[in-house]
């Protein structure tokens, strides 16, 4: 039998209910390796030991009871800490909010918990979300499971839930994503994360970065185990006035494994021009995977990309600084200094270039809307590079060379701005052993049919069940 | 907006008019990157936008 900490959601949340593991054993198995191996991977800030033991009991009580049980009674799962939690610091990542203890659950975190999920612990993360090396100089960073030689960038800012869903501190994680902060980390960590459509998921009780880009999303090892994650808190939410009321679709009943049909749109230019050779390898190969299991694949570019940068940057910017200026007045030495820093430079964005940007961003949802009028799916790199070592600022594309940081960000913002769902899963390694990750982006909430063609690609592929070698 | 280079003068107006009372010290630190965005935002007033409305609230069904 396989580990239970490299057990799948899906595959726990079967166990548990046909009473072959007890959610107690779930649990444990898990605080049993956090405890051996948080020290030196720093995915967690606070790990729930005891309320996760409670949670546990609790639910092999109910089983053994024949209560009703939900979709994910007694699997555990941990949340970025910017969820807020009652009762349990949420700090953010930051030192501001060290001892910020929240009254309420977010609304995703009542669902979660409503579904019968157990929590685990709250997870490393950026300082605010704003970054997406996964660097924090308050809580440690995050180290990248998948090389044990160089300390690499988990990718950020959901980097404790890369890490953690990765190295089996967790079987499934909650990340946000305002630029991609889940897909990122989903890429340099090999593993599986959705950013849904805006709309799709509620923001209620998750400190913001930036309202307009901010979504919320799951970090799974499997596409179904996202899936599992989605269904159980997706929907509309009185608190977030963003959210949609469309209906919640069975997005595990979705996941056919057949892609027979499917129209699949490969990214070139902006996309596949701008990876490093290994990357570009490795999502031209999936595109012929795809391809040989029925998909149609054709190639189409997306023309205003080059405008994404700057319309996001006003726009994160702008709406950071709002959120953050009466901090960053009153207890600036208390930041990430190259968080400050960035903040720092929103002061000197104008009310019409916010403005500007959201006409901007209104013309490049246009043209993803355009290009998935005549495709189900679009294919691209999730980002150009895989994990660099910490400390390295510029890294080679395929068009030339980039800062890390911006080459981080560069395939995963543009859906921010157009607001599209995109599922983020590994496709490949390099030769040294890291993983590759791809995306695939789908009409406004069509995460049904994205997570189809995700799935499918698993189904025929085994790079998401591949594992870093922890001592 | 021009292209030149920012001056510290030019920046400690922009930063008190945002509301903010930062020392040379730290708006030194943040002038390159002050002229990239700056450069950033006349790409943005440059974009052919058109008279396409803005976004505002993200498509919410």
């Amino acid at each position: 039998m396989v580990e239970l900490f490299w057990a799948s959601m899906t595959e726990l949340a079967r166990m548990i209910a046909t009473k072959a593991v007890s959610p107690v054993e779930v649990v444990r198995a898990h605080l049993d390796r956090i405890a051996a191996l948080d020290g030196d991977l720093r995915a967690y800030i606070t790990v729930c030991d005891d309320a996760a033991l409670e949670a546990a009991r609790a639910a092999e009580a109910a089983l053994m009871s024949g209560q009703p049980v939900g979709p994910l009674h007694g699997v555990p799962y941990a949340l970025k800490d910017l969820y807020d939690t009652a009762g349990l610091r949420t700090t953010g990542g930051s030192r501001i909010f060290a001892d910020r203890v929240p009254a309420k659950d977010a609304t995703v975190a009542q669902r979660l918990s409503r579904a019968g999920g157990i929590l685990l612990g709250k997870l490393n993360m950026v300082e605010f979300a704003y970054g997406p090396e996964g660097l924090n100089p308050h809580y440690g960073d995050a180290r990248n499971p998948w090389d044990r030689s160089v300390q690499r960038m988990a990718g950020g800012s959901s980097s404790g839930s890369g890490v953690a869903v990765a190295a089996g501190l967790a079987p499934g994680a909650l990340g946000s994503d305002t630029g991609g902060s889940i897909r990122i980390p989903a890429s340099l960590c090999g593993i599986t994360g959705l950013k849904p459509t805006y709309g799709r998921v509620s923001r209620a009780g998750v400190l913001p970065l930036a309202w307009s880009m901010d979504h919320v999303g799951p970090m799974t090892r499997t596409v179904a185990d996202s899936a599992l994650m989605l269904g159980a808190m997706a929907g509309y939410d009185p608190a977030d006035a963003s959210t949609s009321v469309l209906p919640v679709p069975d997005y595990l009943a979705a996941l056919s494994g057949d892609v027979k049909g499917l129209r699949v749109g490969l990214l070139r230019g902006f996309f596949l021009d701008g990876a490093a050779p290994q990357v570009r390898a490795a999502v031209e190969a999936a595109a012929t995977t795809l391809s040989r299991a029925g998909a149609v694949v054709d190639e189409v570019s997306l023309e205003r990309m080059s405008l994404v940068s700057a319309a996001s940057m006003a726009i994160v910017g702008s709406e950071a600084l709002a959120y953050h200026g009466e901090f960053l007045r009153t207890r600036a030495s208390e930041y990430d200094p190259d968080v400050a820093r960035r903040l720092r430079l929103s002061a000197f964005i104008g009310g019409a270039h916010y403005v500007r940007a959201q006409q901007v961003r209104a013309l490049v949802r246009d043209e993803v809307d355009a290009v998935l009028a005549r495709r189900d799916v679009l294919l691209a790199p999730s980002t150009p590079i895989v994990a660099p070592a910490v400390g390295e600022r510029q890294a080679m594309l395929g068009d030339g060379p980039s800062e890390v940081r911006s080459a981080l960000i560069r395939f995963t913002r543009p859906f921010n701005l157009s607001g599209h769902p995109a599922c983020a899963l590994p496709c490949g390694f390099t030769d040294g052993g890291l993983p590759i990750g791809m995306q695939l982006v789908g009409r406004p909430f069509d995460e049904a049919t994205v997570l189809r063609a995700a799935d499918a690609f698993q189904c025929l592929t085994d790079f998401h069940v591949r594992r870093p070698v922890l001592a | 907006m021009t292209n030149e280079p920012i001056d510290l003068e030019t920046l400690r107006r922009g930063a008190r008019l945002a509301g903010f009372t930062w020392s040379d010290a730290e708006l030194e630190e943040i002038r390159p990157q002050v002229e990239t965005t700056l450069r950033l935002m006349r790409a943005l007033e440059a974009a052919p936008v058109g008279d396409v409305e803005p976004t505002t609230h993200y498509r919410t069904v």
